[in-house]
């Protein structure tokens, strides 16, 4: 690796000029972008804003959980010359390998092997060390979590001496990192406005961490969580009828479950992509189908996370193409 | 992964050390030395976890792979696979 030998011109995001691409991750005063969407759900009498992640510079909202994951570590003394593990469905691992690269570290990441192949191949451009893990891997137990297993069981591996673990399903880091960043950001953007929260089941950590920050700014924002059918294939969403609840889920924060199939939200993602030009990834087309549940009154503002981009998922979006698209003959 | 060649009681055999870690690592790593051989071939695990003693009968069930024996001596068991026809 090249290190560091000349100073810059300094970072100054008036001008989108960084020294860092660190200097990128978002924050209050670097917000995610907060997009209208006018078209799609059109019949229904309400603002609604997505919240684009998939603009932040590791390509999703969870670069905001990684940041606050690698600090966490730090900051308790507990990464020094260690690699980091966790257990991701991409995009936790996408951000931690590119984090862990630019602190002079390696991510070691184990995947659920459903994940598409885009995201597999990006961790490996990242130098991260892929475990393709599948969810039954524990055959007695088999439990839906195979790749958080195996994840646990490479932490306590060598004496605990080799990895660090970022554990974003128990790691208290993770909700922060909502609370500081997203739901600040959302609070400003909609000049307090905000009357519903919606984001996808995943960790978790979006739901509780944000939801929890715009409920003690004004109690009665109303946070849903978006859910998956058991069997889904909306990679980064978790049914939590066939896999375990997160230890940092708070359920005291969260006013509306909401269950979507993958034919809603894949059908959505398409009407995102062209009503809206807003080439989102389908837990985005979830997040959106989930709306159409929820008991908005008339001019409700609705902020809803567009988790990340569908550029990871073409492989996906293949299937459900079929033939549309192709000529004609 | 670390696998070396070895003589079991079925023939020559892989070996793969496992010992230490944690299930479901043995599992997993089980699994891909499995991929890597031709069917009929041997695989010997050594584990001491005790998990394992559940988990790799399991797995290699799961797999149509043939459990060949399981030997336990003070904390350490090791397992003769041999592959079936699967993957």
């Amino acid at each position: 690796m090249t290190s560091i030998t000349r100073r810059g011109l300094g970072t100054d995001l008036s001008t989108r000029r960084v020294d860092d691409v660190r200097d990128l991750l978002p924050n209050v005063d670097n917000p995610s972008p907060l997009v209208r969407v006018n078209r799609v759900l059109a019949e229904r009498d309400l603002d609604l804003y997505l919240k684009l992640e998939w603009l932040n510079p590791f390509g999703s909202i969870k670069d905001r959980t990684a940041a606050f994951l690698i600090d966490g570590l730090e900051r308790r003394g507990l990464l020094s010359g260690r690699e980091l593990v966790e257990a991701s469905s991409g995009n936790t691992a996408i951000a931690l390998a590119a984090l862990a690269a630019l602190s002079g570290t390696r991510l070691t990441t184990t995947i659920p092997d459903g994940v598409p192949e885009e995201k597999k191949i990006i961790l490996r451009m990242l130098g991260a060390e892929v475990w393709e893990t599948p969810d039954d891997l524990c055959p007695v137990d088999n439990p839906k979590d195979g790749a958080i297993a195996l994840a646990r069981a490479l932490a306590a591996s060598e004496n605990g001496t080799r990895y660090a673990a970022t554990r974003q399903y128990e790691n208290e880091d993770n909700t922060a990192a909502h609370h500081e960043t997203t739901g600040p950001e959302i609070w400003r953007q909609t000049e307090g406005r905000v009357r519903w929260f919606v984001a996808a089941y995943g960790t978790t950590g979006t739901v509780v961490g944000a939801g929890r920050y715009l409920k003690e700014r004004n109690p009665s924002v109303r946070v849903v969580g978006v859910e998956p059918e058991p069997g889904h294939r909306l990679p980064g969403m978790k049914s939590f009828a066939e896999a375990s609840e997160p230890l940092i889920l708070d359920r005291s924060v969260v006013d509306h479950d909401i269950v979507v199939s993958d034919e809603e939200a894949y059908e959505t993602t398409k009407q995102l992509w062209r009503a809206e030009a807003l080439m989102v990834g389908p837990s985005t087309g979830a997040v959106v189908a989930a709306i159409r549940q929820i008991p908005v009154e008339p001019g409700d503002l609705v902020v809803a996370i567009s988790a990340d981009s569908g550029i990871k998922y073409t492989s996906y979006f293949e299937e459900i193409l079929g033939e549309e698209g192709r000529p004609r003959i | 992964m670390s696998t070396a060649p070895i003589t079991a009681p079925g023939g020559e055999a892989t070996h793969l050390n496992c010992s230490g870690l944690l299930c479901p690592l043995p599992v997993y790593k089980a699994g891909l030395a499995l991929g890597r051989l031709a069917p009929g071939e041997l695989l010997v695990v050594t584990t001491t976890d005790p998990g394992a003693l559940e988990d790799i009968p399991a797995m290699t069930r799961q797999r149509g792979d043939e459990l060949v024996s399981v030997d336990r001596q003070e904390g350490i068991q090791v397992f003769t696979i041999r592959k079936g026809q699967g993957r």
